[in-house]
């Protein structure tokens, strides 16, 4: 029964990954602003973050989903959601006035605490998901 | 651990392989150099000279703008960006003059919102510059 519960979160965690990364795919340079907003790399660098951590996040919710490099879409999840958590509370520090954009426009309408919150939840399903990671045998690849 | 590894690493470079052929379809409309191609901006002097064919627009936030502003800005922000454009099309607009842009400083990002919505949104067919170093640019011209 447990294992059909963590089948289910690694589904809507995946789906959401799928959809964050799908919204900001079609406007890589608009993403890219919204990182360059975090005021910590030069453009240059903004640019190609913009067009390589879609793809990345969707790859990753479609492994959550089939369970094709399941333990790697997990570790490398988890280490961006880590890492974005750390860079919005340093953003945040510094007074800057950030949009994430993670979700696109619907990311503005957001405030900084309601992010935080889907922020952590988001984190907390992946540490659970991973302390729950199926049997080698069943997530195919591992 | 190993596996983990190892599947991270094969995640991570499969990635750059759609970000890489979508960085080649794009490669022409993504501004590489800087955030605002050097074509959108104009500097104090310049802007200056266009005289009373330029209609400035303060990006920056109400108090800012009532504590001081470039003399016969208008104040267009987001925060009540409906509200103000309208009230900036039914007074100052006029389709022949240039509307240079500005916010506080070369770090923010307010003018270029606002230059962004000003083309996309509202459709003005005006030329419409970010102005260079924003206000404290203005500041240190005026010294």
């Amino acid at each position: 029964m447990k294992q059909y519960l963590w089948r289910v979160v690694a589904i809507i965690i995946g789906g959401l990954f799928i959809y964050a990364g799908a919204i900001k795919v079609v406007d890589p340079v608009e993403f890219a602003r919204d990182i360059d907003n975090y005021k910590m790399l030069p453009w240059q660098v903004n640019v190609w973050m913009g067009l390589y951590l879609p793809w990345l996040e969707i790859l990753c919710g479609l492994a959550l989903i089939t369970r094709v490099l399941y333990r790697g879409s997990v570790f490398v999840l988890t280490a961006l959601m880590v890492l974005f958590i750390i860079i919005t509370g340093i953003a945040k520090a510094r007074g800057l006035d950030i949009s994430c954009g993670c979700f696109g426009h619907a990311s503005k309408y957001l405030s900084f605490a309601w992010h935080l919150v889907l922020d952590f939840l988001l984190l907390g399903g992946l540490v659970l998901l991973w302390k729950n990671a199926p049997p080698r045998s069943d997530a195919q690849l591992a | 651990m190993k596996a983990q590894l190892r599947q991270s690493v094969a995640l991570l470079a499969l990635a750059l392989l759609p970000a890489a052929v979508q960085a080649l379809y794009l490669r022409d409309k993504i501004p590489w150099q800087s955030r605002v191609a050097e074509s959108d901006l104009v500097s104090v002097e310049v802007a200056r000279g266009w005289g009373a064919n330029a209609l400035w627009v303060d990006a920056r936030p109400a108090e800012e703008f009532e504590r001081d502003h470039i003399p016969g800005a208008v104040l267009l922000n987001e925060d009540r960006w409906n509200e103000l454009l309208s009230q900036f099309l039914a007074t100052q607009w006029s389709p022949e003059k240039k509307i240079v842009v500005y916010c506080s400083a070369a770090s923010c990002n307010l003018a270029e919102d606002v230059a962004r919505r000003l083309r996309e949104e509202a459709k003005l067919p005006n030329e419409i510059r970010i102005l260079k170093g924003g206000w404290e640019a203005w500041l240190a011209q005026k010294k």
